[in-house]
């Protein structure tokens, strides 16, 4: 299998790769060209036969997706592009826009014909301050061009973009949320049914998808699903832009088939394990997705594979941790994201998270007791599958892995009464099972926001 | 004095014009930076005003305002220095510059330094991990940052001279980069 | 699937039970059928479903995840099962009650909810008896005053979002809101703004903890305290179903009960929080007969002087819509086979044709139900927030079903966000009403109307406020429109007897159930229950009593429930007419206006101490029942007319309430009234020159007796005396928006703050009636609404 096979980012690292230019002379608007000779639904039909899956995280298939949008409702359709990546460790919707924004206009475009939507959005990451930017350029370029507006290459079809950004919200990558938050409401979930496919924004029917998605439809559509379906695994074809961080060498995006091995990505794109340490933990597709081990680093970097490996191909995000790092804290800190984000609206997961937070802090100080670590497991139970949208069973994530890889680590800090991975050693020794002290200040009360202004 | 002059209510019809018709509440996020770009928060006034504009009660923008951390509605500075510490810069050293950037700006930096130069936030995943530790000022990323590195950022910012960011152009103060965040100031290209 | 297609009755299990119920029916509400209680906090049947609290989980056979009961619809052969067969549900109901406690503040022993609050039932029913949270708490400010009435504890909060999705979906009063999010979030209110709805209470009772509570209730009693009656809300003609709550004698708290057919769930802050008026330091709770001054007797003592002022002279009954179905009754049969007189009436002004009054007195003509389905709704002259509130919010419920509204009337009322209004200068009613029954334009708000009521046909409704009884041709008009339509009609009263006042024949010439004096037939069904009628000849109304008083054409003014001095649009006149009248018996709470001039007064039991119906604006009778007995020596109006009759030497047959019941159930059986003309002639239509058109009604939160004592209410919802005036007259005649305004009429002047606004047709001011310093009926000479000038005026003058 050729790991060295770059569809998405085959013109990254070149001169003058963002602009319309170099693009069309690259081939680009070629995919727009030819959907806009077939029907809506051979267009819906050949990403289908292509087998493209969701690379947002859910992997549903593309086509499929596109096919529930109905046409027969009298309400117009639309598609918003969802590019609020907010994934801790994912950054390759960013680079892809930042190096290549046109290869993503491109799938838009398409995207939009195929489910004859005539108003497309783009959600943007409000923190995107620059890609933003380089949207805007590009979207002014394809106007310029003829590729957005009115009558599209002579074709009669028309397509207006609106770039909206989004202003600091996790949550708002949920799809429903997404859709609340591009309403103008608070970017909280919403009820499904009715799915966003049937009544998505502004209850008309909706087809949103990630970015990496739709750079990948301008190729199909230029070489063919059969080539595409080649590519990858049979049930994961194409490839994935693996985003590589934490203790490596070369963290950076990595263009790969589906499938390839961990091993690969991180040992040889990413260049090994810093400092020569041994890898102790990695995320395959963000924190959402539960921690795997050296074990585990043959493990095909597809859906399946990592399913069955026990945890979640996601975003592809390989957040790599090695020895030196005290996997308690690890867990503490991606606990406390999710407190941060969750949205409020339910109970296992705005409490659920607050409580784990502040629990995991304690015991990470030393001030664990052993019926901790029990209460901790079934905590991330009562979270799993019973919160409103997926948040809440991505914070478990890290819970029950952790738990499951290191609970050694968890042990230690209880007996030990400190982190054994944090010098000096000896400050906080005490006895098992003593109370923590009172904090020393109380703590602050969460800002009452009405009397902010008064 | 209104927070929107008349100049500004016409930038506020050109957001609102983005929406299909009838759709005018989707502006609400845009507006809201709009108001920010002239007080360098969203003062209560500016709530009340982003109301008037939409057909909404106060308390129905204040929701929205609240719910997202880019919305700022207590005093704000010039420069709003924000620190990755989410996982893939905390293992790279993110906590040290955070503590390093709280210990020079000062207690009481996370909502602003008594000059009202500088607003300290720490931040969740900013999608930049490669680069990480990853501090923004104003929205403009800064790679690679170390404690040394913050110290030096923020001494030449606290002079008035913002350095390059790691791509892109420096956006200016907060009030400058809530415009450009409201869509008022497009790139076009060339 | 669409409404027009009989969709197949789903059958499923819970808990191995099976039910049946239409599809689309979440699957909490089939477990209600069968009797099975799952828990929630989040959910309401009259909310849409946001799945929040996550307290309703319930297994579902074949599926990996359990499913929230209160988001789910059934499915076809579904197999439920709830907490009490699923190990699994109880386990997840429990760790999420877990969740809920681990931030509260379990101050139950403090809290207003204590003893029946869903969260401490739950937590006592299946909860961990000892927290494993050794973390510490979340702390909020508290209690946090969202307005004079409604103080919230973030802290006790589930954030189950009943209160804002209540103002969002059901009174559209978005005052308060979800603010923040995660563990930061919190119901709040904007900065400087307070919780200014007459709906805000509803949020109170539907919070499922102590978060919200009522300023006038914290800390007052505990459940176990009280005593409770179920009753209906005597303050307008909505007809809230509600219960009382009583400690130790004194009302404390009102609650709104469910029912479907009348007011959902809902009640109005003026019903919830306006429960003090019988309390008064000044009630009457002795008969009082002048001598040297006002001094107590007996009943026996002052009814004897009452009868000897009477017998064989000129008498005539006053009414004020304030006295329940039986009292009204009572008064009909008195006045006309005792005294022998049709000089009584219960109406403050009418100027309206025959046609509607005997419909409304004949059966029930339109229902909630009927304003909730239809596919139009028109009001004309009805303000019905003001009004008849749970009506407006009726109306909005059908607006949200899909319902076309519009509102003809001279302001824009509460509807503006669901409705189209038509502004119309008073008096002008007829015209446009004339307008959108003949006129064939098209693309005008008329044309709409007209178009919306033909495509609407039988399920459209149309409903007028007494606004247009000011216009002779008003009522009868908007009853032919609705006919020609095939609409729906009903005028909508506004207090809560009105309907039963008319229906008993509290009234110059109608009798009970709407039969007509005049008409032979009509007549002699009543006779042929009351015996013959010594007068055949038609009464005086309201206006005509007083001014017959005022000409000494009449000796004796007996007033039950009514104070003339300030309910009759005409200040003057009614003061005249007591001046003039030579005996004045007064009937009622208390004195009030009318000590100066009661030469005898017999105390009357108050609402919540009675026991009786109340016949709403539908026509619909409700049983009110006391909670209490009358205050001291007081009776019921209908016993105290029992008695007067005895000492006239009469006797209206009615020992016990059960035989009045009978009698008045054979008289007032709905009937459909016999075919009548509505023609009209055109008469007596206000001529405006150059001056304004000024108009008034009472607005809900006023000086109105029965807000007496409600201190929290009028200072969250009570307003100071104001004028509005369109913007193009206020600059015609420069008069400022917050300055002060001099308004003149024909009998008064008075200075007042102005508001310009669009909100009030151009040519028309609006003034409320019964504002704290301003009686607007010094403005007026008989009708609600006056030929008035207006200038400015300076602060010295004084409001």
């Amino acid at each position: 299998m050729s790991q060295d096979l770059r569809i998405l980012t085959a013109w990254w690292g070149e001169p003058g790769t963002v602009w319309i230019t170099r693009y069309i002379q690259t081939g680009g608007y070629k995919g727009l060209r030819k959907a806009l000779t077939m029907t809506p639904q051979e267009v819906i039909d050949e990403v289908k036969a292509s087998g493209l899956r969701g690379r947002g995280g859910a992997g549903f298939p593309t086509g499929v997706k596109w096919s529930f949008v109905p046409q027969d409702t009298g309400k117009p359709t639309y598609l918003v592009a969802n590019f609020d990546e907010s994934e801790p460790g994912t950054y390759n919707n960013r680079e892809l826009v930042e190096r290549d924004p046109h290869q993503f206009l491109e799938g838009v475009i398409i995207a939009s014909y195929a489910v004859q939507c005539h108003t497309a959005f783009i959600y943007t990451r409000g923190e995107f301050l620059f890609p933003g930017r380089v949207l805007e350029r590009a979207i002014a370029e394809a106007h310029d061009a003829g590729f957005l507006g009115k009558d599209i290459l002579k074709s009669g079809y028309q397509l207006d973009l609106v770039l909206h950004r989004g202003a600091g919200a996790y949550i708002c990558g949920e799809e429903t949320a997404l859709l609340s938050s591009l309403e103008g409401y608070r970017g909280q979930p919403r009820l499904r049914p009715p799915f966003p496919a049937v009544e998505g924004l502004y209850a008309s029917p909706t087809a949103i998808n990630n970015v990496e998605t739709l750079c990948n439809v301008p190729h199909i559509l230029v070489n063919g699903a059969k080539w595409f379906a080649g590519i990858g695994t049979e049930k994961s074809p194409g490839t994935k832009i693996f985003s590589v961080s934490g203790k490596v060498n070369l963290p950076g995006n990595f263009e790969a088939p589906m499938g390839t091995p961990a091993r690969v990505v991180i040992e040889e794109m990413a260049g090994g394990i810093l400092d020569g340490k041994r890898l102790k933990a990695w995320t395959p597709g963000g924190s959402s997705t539960p921690f795997l081990t050296e074990e585990h680093l043959d493990v095909g970097l597809d859906f399946e594979s990592i399913a069955e490996a026990g945890s979640l191909l996601g975003t592809g995000a390989l957040m790599v941790t090695d020895e030196r790092d005290c996997m308690v804290r690890v867990c503490q800190r991606l606990l406390q994201f999710y407190a941060h984000e969750s949205c409020g609206k339910c109970t296992p997961c705005r409490e659920g998270t607050w409580w784990v937070t502040r629990m995991l802090a304690r015991v990470e100080e030393g001030f664990g007791r052993p019926e901790d670590l029990p209460l901790l497991g079934e905590i991330g139970d009562n979270i799993l599958f019973k919160a409103f949208c997926a948040l809440a069973d991505g914070a478990v994530s890290p819970i029950t892995s952790t738990l499951k890889y290191f609970r050694d680590e968890y042990e230690e800090h209880i007996r030990l009464g400190l982190c054994p991975f944090t010098e000096p050693r000896a400050q906080r020794l005490r006895a098992v099972g003593e109370p923590p002290p009172e904090p020393s200040e109380p703590e602050p009360a969460p800002i009452p926001l009405s009397e902010i202004l008064r | 004095m209104p927070v929107l002059s008349a100049e500004l209510r016409a930038d506020a019809e050109r957001i609102l014009a983005r929406y299909p018709d009838g759709r005018e509440r989707s502006a609400i996020m845009p507006l809201l930076y709009l108001v920010q770009s002239v007080e360098g928060r969203v003062t209560r006034e500016g709530l009340k005003e982003v109301a008037d504009l939409l057909g909404l009660k106060t308390a129905e923008v204040e929701a929205v305002a609240s719910f997202y951390t880019m919305l700022r509605l207590r005093p704000t500075g010039r420069y709003v220095v924000s620190v990755c510490t989410n996982l893939a810069c905390a293992l790279r050293g993110a906590t040290e510059v955070y503590a390093k950037a709280r210990e020079v700006l000062g207690p009481g930096s996370e909502d602003v330094t008594e000059d009202g130069s500088f607003t300290l936030h720490e931040e969740e995943c900013l999608g930049a991990c490669d680069a990480a530790p990853v501090v923004q000022v104003n929205f403009a990323n800064y790679d690679r940052t170390t404690p040394e590195g913050i110290v030096a950022l923020i001494d030449a910012l606290g002079r008035g001279e913002p350095p390059a960011p790691s791509r892109g152009a420096f956006p200016g103060e907060f009030t400058k980069a809530s415009r450009i965040l409201a869509g008022l100031e497009p790139e076009t290209g060339r | 699937m669409s409404p027009s297609e009989p969709a197949e009755a789903v059958t499923l299990t819970i808990d191995g039970k099976e039910v049946t119920v239409p599809p689309g029916t979440l699957i909490i509400r089939a477990a209600e059928q069968l009797g099975i209680e799952i828990p929630r906090f989040c959910d309401h049947p009259l909310l849409e479903p946001i799945g929040a609290c996550r307290q309703c989980y319930v297994e579902v056979e074949g599926q990996r995840k359990l499913f929230t009961s209160c988001t789910t619809t059934v499915a076809q052969g579904m197999a439920v099962h709830s907490q009490n067969t699923s190990e699994e549900a109880r386990t997840a109901q429990v760790a999420n009650l877990e969740f809920l406690l681990l931030n509260h503040p379990l101050d139950c022993p403090i809290c207003d909810r204590g003893g029946e609050c869903p969260l401490q039932d739950q937590a006592l029913e299946f909860g961990p008896g000892e927290s494993r949270y050794r973390e510490p708490k979340r702390v909020f400010a508290k209690p946090l005053p969202l307005s004079p009435l409604v103080a919230l504890d973030r802290e006790r909060c589930v954030l189950c979002a009943r209160c804002t999705r209540f103002c969002d979906q059901i009174s559209g009063d978005r005052f308060i809101e979800l603010f923040a999010r995660g563990a930061g979030e919190q119901v709040a209110i904007a900065a400087g703004e307070d919780f200014r709805s007459p709906f805000s209470g509803n949020t109170i009772q539907i919070c499922p903890v102590g978060a919200l509570t009522a300023t006038p209730y914290r800390f007052v009693a505990r459940p176990f305290d009280l005593s409770t009656v179920d009753t209906v809300c005597s303050h307008c003609s909505a007809g809230c179903n509600v219960r009382l709550d009583m400690r130790r004698g004194e009302i404390v708290r009102v609650l709104a009960r469910d029912n479907r057919d009348v007011n959902d769930a809902w009640t109005c802050d003026k019903g919830r929080f306006a429960f003090r008026f019988a309390d008064g330091g000044d009630r009457l709770t002795t008969p009082l007969i002048r001598e040297r001054g006002l001094e107590p007797a007996s009943f026996a003592e002052v009814l004897g002087r009452v009868a000897e002022w009477s017998r064989g002279r000129r008498v005539a009954f006053l009414t004020g819509g304030r006295l329940m179905d039986e009292d009204y009754f009572a008064l009909s049969k008195l006045a006309r086979t005792v005294f022998g007189t049709n000089d009584l009436d219960h109406r403050r002004n009418f100027h309206g044709g025959m046609a509607e009054e005997t419909e409304a007195a004949a059966a029930m003509r339109v229902t909630y139900q009927d304003v909730e389905r239809a596919g139009a709704i028109l009001l004309v002259d009805l303000d019905a927030e003001q009004e008849v509130p749970i009506l407006h919010l009726r109306i909005r419920k059908a607006a949200a079903r899909g319902a076309d509204v519009f509102v003809i009337h001279p302001r824009r009322t509460r509807l503006w966000d669901v409705a189209e209004h038509v502004a119309c200068r008073p008096g002008q009613e007829a015209s446009v009403l004339e307008e959108v029954l003949e006129g064939s334009d098209r693309g005008s708000p008329l044309a709409r109307i007209r178009a919306a009521l033909r495509q609407a046909a039988t399920s459209a409704v149309v409903l007028a406020g007494a606004g247009l009884a000011e216009h002779p041709l008003g009522p009868d008009l908007a009853l032919r429109l609705a006919g020609k339509f095939g609409a729906r009609f009903a005028m909508v009263p506004r207090r809560a007897g009105d309907r039963g006042a008319l229906r008993a024949g509290v009234h110059p010439t109608l009798l009970p159930g709407g039969r007509r004096l005049s008409v032979d037939a009509e007549r002699a069904e009543v006779e042929a229950v009351w015996g013959s009628l010594p007068n055949t000849s038609a009464g005086r109304n309201t206006r005509q009593i007083l001014e017959a008083c005022a000409g000494r054409q009449l000796d004796v003014l007996v007033m039950v429930g009514v104070d003339p001095l300030r309910d009759f649009p005409d200040a003057a006149l009614a003061l005249r007419a007591l001046d003039n009248v030579p005996y004045k018996v007064v009937q009622a709470l208390d004195l009030g206006n009318l000590r100066p001039f009661a030469d005898a007064a017999l105390p009357a039991a108050a609402s919540m101490e009675k026991d009786g119906h109340l016949t709403d604006w539908e026509g619909r009778a409700q049983r009110i029942r006391p909670i209490r007995p009358p205050a001291g020596l007081s009776r019921p109006d209908w016993e105290i007319f029992g008695t007067l009759a005895l000492a006239m030497g009469g006797d209206l047959g009615f020992e016990t309430l059960d035989r009045l019941r009978q009698e008045m159930a054979g008289l007032l059986e709905p009937r459909e009234p016999a075919e009548r003309s509505t023609a009209w002639v055109d008469t007596d239509r206000p001529q405006w020159l150059d001056d304004l058109t000024l108009f008034t009604y009472p607005l809900l939160v006023d000086e109105g007796r029965l807000s007496q004592g409600a201190t929290e209410l009028k200072a969250a919802l009570e307003e100071e005396p104001f004028l509005e005036v369109h913007p193009d007259d206020a600059e015609k005649r420069k008069v400022v928006d917050g300055g002060l305004a001099r308004v003149r009429t024909d009998a008064g002047e008075v200075v007042l703050p102005v508001r310009v606004t669009e909100g009030v047709a151009q040519g028309a001011m609006f003034v409320p009636f019964n504002q704290p310093g301003l009686a607007a009926n010094t403005l007026l000479s008989g009708r609600f609404t006056a030929a008035a000038t207006v200038e400015p005026a300076d602060p010295g003058d004084g409001a």
